[in-house]
């Protein structure tokens, strides 16, 4: 039986990753009951393998909770597990939307990162009761009362309200889960209202298509009744709905307040997108729920095929991981260097790296892809503005106006000692510092406009590299800004080779294509002729390297039993070559197109 | 018209750089056995082809090849090939080749292997200095080589020297070493660019920083001159390795490259027969062991698909002067107008013919070829 809604609390946990979330939603589950100790496993929200292995959560997996008070009334507890990441900003923000309440979780030992406190003001803008946990304490390293004062001073809590928890080993859960009874704001919908449901998340099931995670504002749906999306207006029926235990359980009807899904039967998660609003297809609700966009991608990456032969496999493999992702997009692509392939849009660099890891491991495709990009807006002297993801499109430079970049707000925390390096790396990819705070006597909290494609070159794993793992990163896109930005060439024996092609900034352009050359020069093996490796902004060439051509190889005996052996050598060298595309009559192995990514600034 | 090869896998010593099937432990009773073993071998053949048995198909040529051919004493040489070539039908103008040493070619077994038939010699010299004859682990020195030769001009109209361009060389001399070679009688000279082989005494030697080899420039260089050399001496470079005065080509080495069928026999012995390749068991004992037993004695067997046959025609033909005809090659494989203006070859009468400087980088040319063929 549905809860009354005076009985139900709708909640999410925020925290940064390895701070706790997974283990401390775990613990929930079995202090409730929902799940018996010895049927435990190890986070069990976090379903899919990669997402266990990278110790992350990617999709969120809510779960409805029946807990009893040690008053003895009964409660429905929903936790709307959010995705950890930067990348998946907009859906966090859903997840949100969603709940009333979020328990903000901070590692007893690192203290606030970045995203917690970006996160943190997400839920604040959403009027989200926030109850702040402190886990691990159990750590002999646990600095309680440090993170107590972070606490303090970032949302200006009473030092009492704040929950000393270990989800290792239990201490502090009942607690936990009675300040979520007590502080976190029941739901007040009106049931009898036209339907007024939140998608959250989607996903796409074999069996009954896309299923939509919904949190029903207003309003009552039935099994089987007709519903319609408000952003795109396609109806469906209501073929299945319920709640979520560990895994969906079928119900007769999700009333105002509740948390279930919905399997609409649509054949695409893309046409159940998170955000939109969910009404009744009869006597549908005049306004949506504010908040709806399309999540947008900001990063492009070019997507190969390293044997052409698995260019089916991959347009297959992509179409099936679209169906479970509506924010992946791909288009096909052709290019002269790398053949057939597809241009992908992602989140952000963790997206790019899922994507590309699970077609590598779970479709088994070998993959090549090119630098990833971001989304330039080039006005053109006729006025028009044009959208360009791929470098190599863009158009020539005497009908180009100008060349607007995504800028992104990047915010740094780190430790103190590494503030100097953390500017320095950040104003070397031409960073603007817009703000800096000391967060305590140890931290400070660094803020930059950084151009998204310094970002994603390699500004994580510099960050990473010169705090020595200590800084955590978030960014959020700001504007489209111009700059004075060139497209770099790379001519191999005169042919541009269009996956090298990349845009940067004038000032760079001359270190950045000799760094490149050189690199190229290293990678490119020797051939039968001497291979001539140009960059050039048009048509000027701002450097040149040489790869001298092979001398002796020769095989100076070809007899009787030569043969084979020749033969067989000749098959074997063919199979490594596969790893070779050849531009004009130059063989580039596959690393060669990486090349821009290993060059030192 | 087909041919056969002999394989002899006896030597009185073991060359610095050598990694062929021989050795150099053997007596009397082991290469008896050997030679007794390869009529043997041949019986076996026949009877399992028919063609074989049939007898129609001409013997063009033969060859014997080793290890070193002339270890094998006057009566075993003709025991082995008297139950081989002798027994076949073969074809009047018969080239029969017997590669030998210097040190080991007696006018006994000359005129012995001329009347089994044997017209053609092909004499391991290697070189004419006693520094480098040395290091390549030579048992011979200067004045045998030069008498070794001379006795083989004697008793054969066709003669062919074995050099090997390798360390220690200078290029007047070794110039004139080629020149003094012609000059004696060869008509004939395979020139082989040193190849290091592992688990060979002159790799650990240069392992070990005792022996320089050329740098490359440097034996590119002498190979270049030997191959302008033997030229104007009238030696026509015919493969990348072969120079012979037009007409006295090693017709048994060219069937090799025109993938013409040939019948191996004897321990370590690569065969083409019937549009298979065969090698087989390397060693005397384990090739024994199989005639013994009555079977076949093949090691293993390459099947040849049409991919495989297709490459094969190609890499061989690339190796000779009349070259690779164009519809053979790949489209678009090769930048032949670049090619040509580097002087790696030349396009004629629809062939592509590689160019001395070519010949030094056929092994990158091949791999291009075979990775544009399906």
């Amino acid at each position: 039986m549905a809860a009354p809604q005076d009985r139900t609390r709708n909640f999410c946990i925020i925290a940064h990753i390895d701070h706790g979330k997974s283990t401390l939603a775990d613990r929930l589950l079995e202090y409730t009951g929902t799940l018996t100790g010895k049927a435990m496993q190890e986070q069990v929200l976090d379903s899919m393998d990669l997402e266990r292995e990278r110790g992350i959560t990617i999709k969120s997996h809510p779960i409805r909770m029946d807990h009893k008070a040690p008053d003895g009334s009964a409660y429905v507890l929903n936790l709307i597990d959010t995705p950890g990441h930067v990348d998946f900003h907009y859906e966090v923000s859903r997840s949100l939307a969603a709940c009333e309440g979020a328990l903000l979780v901070v590692d007893a030992v690192q203290g606030v990162q970045a995203q917690t406190i970006n996160n943190m003001y997400l839920a604040i803008e959403h009027d989200l009761t926030i109850i702040p946990v402190i886990n691990k304490i159990d750590l002999p390293a646990a600095r309680t009362d440090y993170v107590a004062e972070q606490f303090i001073d970032l949302i200006g809590c009473d030092p009492d309200e704040i929950l000393m928890v270990s989800a290792k080993t239990g201490e502090g859960i009942d607690a936990l889960l009675a300040a979520v009874v007590a502080r976190v704001p029941h739901p007040k919908g009106d049931p009898e209202a036209p339907l007024k449901a939140l998608i959250f998340d989607s996903v796409f099931d074999a069996y009954v298509g896309a299923v939509a995670y919904v949190r029903i504002f207003d309003g009552t749906l039935r099994k089987g009744e007709p519903i319609r999306m408000f952003g795109n207006d396609r109806r469906y029926s209501a073929d299945e709905l319920g709640w979520f235990r560990l895994a969906r359980v079928a119900q007769k009807q999700l009333i105002a307040g509740e948390v279930g899904y919905i399997a609409t039967g649509a054949k695409d998660v893309r046409y159940v997108r998170v955000g939109d609003t969910v009404t009744s297809g009869e006597r549908p609700c005049p306004e949506p729920l504010p908040g709806y966009t399309l999540a947008k991608p900001m990063v492009f990456s070019g997507m190969y095929p390293i044997d052409n032969d698995q260019y089916d496999d991959l347009l297959d493999a992509l179409q099936k991981l679209q169906m479970n992702d509506a924010s992946l997009t791909w288009e096909k692509e052709t290019s002269a260097a790398l053949g057939f392939g597809f241009r992908c849009g992602f989140l952000g660099l963790l997206h790019m790296e899922i994507v590309q890891e699970r077609l590598e491991r779970e479709y088994g495709l070998s993959l090549i892809a090119t630098l990833p990009n971001v989304e330039y807006e080039v006005l053109l002297k006729g006025g028009q503005v044009i959208l360009c993801e791929n470098p190599a499109l863009l158009p020539d430079a005497r009908e180009i106006a100008e060349i607007r970049e995504p800028i992104v707000r990047a915010a740094v925390i780190t430790p103190k000692d590494y503030v100097g390096p953390v500017i320095q790396i950040s104003l070397e990819r031409r960073g603007v510092q817009t703000r800096m705070e000391y967060l305590d006597t140890e931290r400070v909290n660094i803020e930059f406009d950084l151009p998204l494609n310094e970002l994603v070159v390699d500004y994580y794993d510099k960050l990473k590299s010169v705090t020595k793992g200590y800084a955590s990163l978030d960014y959020e896109y700001r504007l489209h800004r111009a700059d004075d930005l060139v497209r770099l060439d790379i001519m191999i024996n005169g042919d541009p080779v269009d996956a090298l092609t990349c845009i940067v900034h004038k000032d760079n352009s001359y270190s950045w294509g000799l760094k490149l050359c050189q690199k190229l020069k290293e990678l490119i093996p020797r051939q039968m002729f001497a291979v001539a490796i140009q960059a050039a902004v048009g048509t000027r060439v701002l450097a040149r390297t040489t790869v001298k051509p092979y001398r002796k190889n020769v095989t100076a005996k070809c007899y009787g039993g030569d043969i084979s052996r020749k033969r067989k050598l000749l098959e074997k060298q063919k199979e490594g070559k596969k790893r070779m595309k050849q531009v004009g009559a130059v063989e580039i192995p596959q690393e060669a197109f990486l090349a821009v990514l290993k060059v030192e600034r | 018209m087909s041919g056969l090869y002999i394989h002899v896998p006896f030597c009185a010593s073991i060359c610095s750089y050598c990694h062929f099937a021989r050795t150099a432990e053997h007596g009397r009773a082991e290469r008896e056995r050997f030679a007794r073993g390869v009529v043997r071998e041949l019986e076996l053949r026949r009877a399992a082809c028919p063609t074989l048995r049939a007898g129609r198909r001409r013997l063009a040529t033969a060859y014997l090849g080793g290890g070193t051919p002339s270890q094998l004493e006057p009566d075993l040489a003709e025991v082995m090939i008297g139950g081989t070539v002798g027994t076949l039908p073969v074809a009047d103008d018969l080239e029969f080749t017997a590669e030998a040493n210097p040190e080991s070619l007696s006018d006994e077994l000359a005129r012995t292997w001329r009347g089994l038939g044997v017209n053609r010699v092909s004499l391991g010299v290697q070189s004419l200095d006693a520094r480098v004859l040395k290091l390549l682990g030579r048992s011979c020195d200067p004045a045998t080589a030069r008498a070794g030769l001379d006795r083989a001009v004697r008793h054969f109209k066709r003669v062919s020297a074995d050099f090997i361009l390798g360390p220690g060389l200078e290029r007047p001399r070794l110039l004139a070493e080629l020149q003094e070679t012609v000059g004696r009688g060869a008509e004939h000279v395979s020139l082989y660019l040193l190849e290091l082989h592992p688990g060979t005494a002159l790799e650990a030697r240069v392992a070990a920083g005792e022996v320089r080899l050329l740098p490359d420039h440097r034996s590119e260089s002498l190979y270049l001159s030997c191959v302008e050399e033997l030229e104007r001496l009238g030696l026509r470079q015919y493969e990348v390795s072969n120079f012979a005065r037009p007409g006295a080509e090693s017709r048994h080495n060219a069937a090799y490259w025109r993938r013409r069928p040939w019948l191996a026999l004897g321990p370590a012995a690569h065969g083409a027969w019937g549009r298979r390749r065969y090698a087989n068991a390397g060693t005397l004992a384990a090739w024994l062991r199989r005639l013994d037993e009555g079977r076949l004695p093949e090691a293993s067997v390459d099947p040849l698909d049409t991919t495989a046959r297709r490459l094969e025609r190609v890499v061989l033909a690339l190796r000779t002067r009349q070259g690779v005809p164009l519809v053979w090659l790949p489209p678009g494989a090769l930048d032949l107008p670049a090619g040509r203006r580097e002087g790696l070859w030349i396009v004629a009468d629809g062939h592509l013919r590689l160019l001395p400087v070519g010949f030094l980088r056929i092994d990158t040319i091949e791999e291009r070829l075979a990775c544009g063929l399906a």
